[in-house]
């Protein structure tokens, strides 16, 4: 491994922007292409508003956990939450499965991330919450040595 | 960049340029302006216009998705341009482009559509 990161947030949509750069600002040193930080900061945001809305329902007295480590050649991105968690992770990710409607959101989150992403897990505890790992690599990019 | 919109009207149509960061704390914001614009002009054609957007998620595509809905309501038209790879690659792993179509400008969506005034 060779740098690693945490960060620890409540959980309000506003957060996102926090989280999306402090990733942006992590992989930095990489000399990531435009597509590539677009796509991770897309992922990131993805995550984070599922962790908030449909883990804590906005319950913003919650907090959520993100990690991220950058090894060889590849990054490696957790992002969880001790909320009400998944009961059906298959119809979860399901494309346009939500069970917001209501909030216009296009359940393309986990397609999304599933997508962007080369590896990708999730796994929840009904009542426990929910760990998401994603890794993406990156090929283009060589970290800088001291 | 600065994340705003910007609306414009083109014929019966209106074209909505989104600049900067596109996420969940600016969709209410961007959708009641569209709105607005939809009310007022009563619009048949709506194109987004990305050559300034930096940042997609799926609450943007949300966005996109409910305004395409309402402007099928009324036999419309919705199209796409400016965008960039990236903003292609979401759009296309969100399934927007069996929806509509991108264009390589407002001038060829207006022609390839046959708007006349």
């Amino acid at each position: 491994m060779i740098n690693e990161m945490e960060l620890k947030f409540k959980a309000t949509l506003a957060n996102e922007l926090l989280a999306r750069q402090s990733i942006v600002a992590f992989i930095a040193p990489l000399n990531p292409t435009f597509d590539e930080i677009g796509e991770i900061k897309t992922i990131i945001s993805e995550a984070v508003s599922n962790a908030i809305i449909h883990g804590y329902h906005f319950d913003a007295s919650k907090d959520v956990y993100l990690k991220a480590a950058i090894y060889e050649d590849y990054i490696e991105i957790i992002v969880k939450d001790f909320g009400v968690g998944i009961e059906d992770i298959k119809k979860a990710k399901e494309a346009h499965y939500t069970t917001r409607p209501d909030l216009e959101r296009a359940g393309m989150g986990l397609t999304i991330i599933e997508t962007l992403s080369d590896d990708f897990s999730l796994k929840s505890v009904p009542g426990m919450g929910c760990k998401l790992v994603i890794k993406k690599n990156y090929k283009s990019l060589k970290v800088q040595s001291e | 960049m600065e994340n705003k919109i910007k609306i414009t009207s083109f014929e019966n149509g209106i074209v909505i340029k989104i600049s900067g960061e596109l996420d969940s704390s600016k969709v209410k914001e961007y959708r009641d302006s569209i709105h607005y614009y939809m009310r007022t002009l009563g619009p048949s054609y709506l194109v987004w216009d990305f050559s300034c957007l930096t940042f997609l998620d799926s609450s943007g595509v949300g966005l996109i998705l409910g305004r395409y809905n309402e402007i099928e309501r009324i036999n419309g038209k919705m199209g796409l341009i400016g965008l960039n790879s990236y903003s292609r690659k979401i759009l296309g792993i969100s399934g927007l482009f069996s929806l509509m179509r991108e264009y390589r400008s407002i001038k060829e969506f207006i022609s390839e559509e046959r708007i006349y005034l």
